[in-house]
Order: structure tokens, then sequence, then C-alpha cells
């Protein structure tokens, strides 16, 4: 697994180029022939067994990285009110865990990050299909975030659509600040480039599922994350 | 069981784990409507001070808003990793819909389903789990009966022939429990409990027992573990009693 370097706030690269004032997200990247983990190394619920094909990321090397994205948050972020704006249903379990390690961190460092959790959800895919369409629900919640520090907290971000256009609709209440936090980034042909400012993974052009990511509500309840089988396409098609 | 001071609040000492001592900390059963008992473990007594802050983590930006710690992050858990055993002995032969009641519920909803999903991993027979997220708005109509407005969610028809549990982090009047369940059984899932992590002993209680119970508590004001004073608290892994000052602070 490669890891992609930090450029902090801006400087001199290598060639010779002046890079822009911009900090550029620590992911680490998963290589797209990863074969991923044989199930048999893990547990799992026995009534997926015909349906995944390998473990993509086990759920203790999610939690690792959780561990790290909260501490990067709170460096950056310390010190003061945030409002976090979860995506459901995708990215209920990613904020839980990620809203706990912060917590854990303001009781034992010097800065602390006082968190109001708020939630909207968006629904865009048909199957294993990002669509174009976006409809959000919650909305009205949005009007409480002028002003404010706003952390998104998304659980994948696949063409980068869906993320510009909930930007678009949350800058229009005028936040203070906007930061997106993503655990998945994928690595698609017809991305529109959209770079989350926290990042857990960034992964292949692979249907993943489970740790709340779900194929037609399903695998849900699964705590790794996994790649479905062509078989469980089929069988959980809408 | 003794009641131990040790320089710390009192805390009772369970002596072994055979089931004489653990019945032991059963209180009154109460009678259920279809006859069955439910035993309601852990109730914190009224006059209860709770634990010293200074024996536990709290986020610094909340130290001075609280006057004690009545439940622990660690002992919550601890009793949710049970009610999710009790919930898969009963529901587990059917496709179950777990209904997160937002926002208050979302916290003990995360630690119940990862708790019934690590059982689910590691035995025989796994059960099926699907979620939902739902707000309820509760009001009276013309009629003056009292209704309730599930907002989000996926169509409740969703539910027929499902094992629905409802996940709330706390029961006080019991009302709106009972408003829900009464619109509920008009899309005829198969079976619906609810579990709540906290009952509140009140006067103004309908009655109305969820069928898992985490703790029963004195109506005082608590905060923490997504239970909120004005938006502020959920940030707080125990359940805490606010202070007087901490409510003017962070009055709206």
């Amino acid at each position: 697994m490669r890891h992609h370097g930090s450029l902090g706030d801006g400087g001199v690269v290598g060639d010779g180029r002046v890079v822009v004032r911009r900090v550029f997200s620590m992911r680490r990247a998963i290589r797209d022939d990863w074969p991923g983990y044989a199930l048999d190394l893990f547990t799992y619920p026995k009534h997926y067994s015909e349906d995944l094909e390998c473990v993509y990321i086990p759920h203790g090397v999610i939690m690792d990285r959780i561990e790290r994205l909260a501490r990067n948050i709170m460096d950056d972020l310390g010190d003061h009110d945030i409002v976090v704006l979860c995506v459901l249903k995708g990215g209920y379990q990613f904020c839980a865990d990620l809203v706990e390690r912060i917590k854990v961190l303001c009781c034992n460092s010097s800065k602390t990050l006082p968190m109001r959790v708020d939630f909207i959800r968006l629904k865009s895919y048909l199957n294993d299909q990002s669509t174009e369409d976006l409809h959000i629900v919650g909305a009205e919640n949005l009007s409480a975030l002028s002003g404010k520090n706003v952390l998104i907290v998304e659980a994948i971000v696949d063409t980068g659509k869906t993320m510009k256009t909930l930007l678009d609709h949350v800058k229009a209440f005028r936040p203070k600040m906007i930061k997106v936090a993503s655990l998945l980034v994928k690595r698609v042909p017809c991305g529109t480039g959209y770079v989350p400012d926290y990042v857990g993974f960034e992964i292949a052009n692979r249907f993943v599922v489970g740790y709340a990511l779900d194929y037609n509500e399903y695998f849900r309840d699964l705590h790794h994350l996994c790649v479905i089988s062509d078989s469980a396409k089929q069988k959980y098609k809408v | 069981m003794k009641d131990k001071h040790l320089g710390m609040a009192s805390y009772l000492e369970v002596r072994d784990t055979s089931d004489v001592c653990m019945t032991r900390l059963r209180v009154p059963v109460y009678k259920q409507v279809d006859g069955s008992e439910l035993f309601v473990q852990k109730p914190i007594a009224d006059d209860s001070k709770g634990h010293e802050l200074d024996l536990f983590c709290v986020p610094k930006h909340y130290e001075e808003d609280l006057d004690s710690v009545i439940i622990p992050n660690g002992l919550i858990k601890d009793r949710t990793e049970r009610l999710a055993r009790d919930i898969v002995r009963d529901m587990g032969g059917h496709h179950i819909v777990a209904l997160c009641v937002l926002k208050g519920g979302y916290k003990f909803f995360a630690d119940l389903m990862d708790y019934i999903k690590a059982l689910n991993q590691n035995i025989d027979k796994s059960v099926q789990l699907t979620v939902d997220f739902i707000r309820l708005k509760s009001y009276s109509n013309d009629q003056s009966t009292n209704c309730v407005k599930v907002i989000g969610g996926d169509e409740l028809s969703a539910l027929t022939g499902k094992n629905v549990l409802i996940v709330e982090d706390i029961i006080e009047t019991g009302k709106t429990m009972e408003t829900l369940l009464k619109l509920l059984t008009g899309f005829h899932p198969k079976m619906v409990k609810v579990a709540s992590l906290l009952v509140k002993r009140t006067p103004r209680s309908s009655g109305y027992r969820p069928d898992y119970i985490g703790f029963e508590v004195p109506d005082k004001f608590l905060v923490g573990y997504a239970l909120d004073y004005n938006e502020y608290f959920r940030d707080l892994s125990h359940i805490c009693i606010l202070s007087d000052r901490a409510k003017e602070k962070y009055q709206v």
C-alpha cells in the first residue's frame, strides 16, 4: 500500500514548482490490484457467506485509521466549536466512531473540541451506480449552520458529484467554515477530482460494502469493508 | 452484597456471579400487558449523588458544568452488551429492522448495533439486520388526541412482516412511544419491540415500559451519552447530572 505524503501549507516541490497554499490530506492508498484478505481469516455474519468475495479493509484497521484522523482533526480544529454533519445512512458508523475518538482526545489532551451532531440524508445510489439526482432529507437543519464551523462526515466519495452538490447546498447557509471528512475516496475515471480535507483510505474502483456501506440496504450490518460477489449483486438487486 | 466505601462513592460489590447473587440485583417485578414479567436491573436510586467528576475523564469544555457522573460510559457499554444478547435471543429468528430515533437515540443505537453485530459474526444462526433513522414529532390534533409524526426514514411499509426494534435514548412519560407503536401496528410488522437505554422514574409516566431497559433513573436533569441540553453535551461519554449554573449558561 502506497502512502501519499503531506505537502503541508505550501512551498517548493522537488521539480521547482511553487505549490499554492493547500493542505494535502495524507491517506492510505490501496492499489488497484490489491486482492483483499480471504474471508476465512476473519469473522462475519453467516448470512453473508455466499455474498462476499474478500475482506477489503478489516474493521480493526478502520478503527486505527480513524484514531489518527481524529488526531488530525483535533490538531487543525482544536479549541473551535464545530457542528458535525453526519450524512446518513452510510456515514453513521464512521461518524459514531470518529466522534468517539475525538471525545477521547478531548478528555486527554490540552486542546478540546466541543461538538454538536446533526444528521442529513442523501439519496443518490441506484443498485451500485452513483446517479446525478440528489435528494437531501433533513435540509431544514441546515439553517442552524450559519456562522458555524461545519465538519461534514461522509462514508465514501465516489465521483465527487454528490459531495459537490451537498457543499453548494451547505454554503448557501453561510457557515463560517466547512471541512469534509470521508472514510473512503474512490479512484474513478470520470470523477470531478474533488478531494475531502480528511481521507481515511483511497481505494480502487470496486464496489465495497460493510461498515454501514450498503448494497440496496444489505450489508450495513457487516463490520469489515468487503467486496461483494457478482452473485450477490444479482441476488440483492432492486 | 455490601456497599463499600473506598474513598469513592459507594458501589455495589458483587461477590460472585452465581444466579442467586444476580437475582438480588433485581428490583420489583413489573407485570406487562401480555402477562409476562419484566425485571428492571440496575435502578439508580433517587437520592444517588453519582460519582465525583475527578474519578473519570470528561471533556475539558464541560468540567465546570457537571455535578457528577451518574452512569459511567463503561457501565453503559456493559449493560448494552447484555441487552444485545437478550434482543438477539428474542428477535433473532427473523429479519430485524433496527429503527433509530434521532437525535438522542443515535449513540445508544450505534453501540447496541455494534454488540448485535459482534454476536452475529460468531453464532451459527445469524440474523439479517437492516437499519433506518427516524425523527419523531409529537403534536395534538384538533380533537386533542396525541399524534406522532414520523419524519425521515424509508417507507414504513418496509416494516411489514419484519421484526422491528425501536431504539430510543430515554422514556419519560411514555406517551410518544405508545403513540408510535399504535401507528406502526397499521403496517403489520411481525413483531415490534422497544429498547430504551433509560427509563425515568416520574409521576408523569403513563405506565408504559419498553421491552428492553438499560437503567431506570431518577427524575433529575441528565446529560451526556447523546442526551442533550439545548444541543450541548451530546459529546460527553458518561451520563451526568447537569449543574444549575450550566442550565443558565447554556439556556437558549
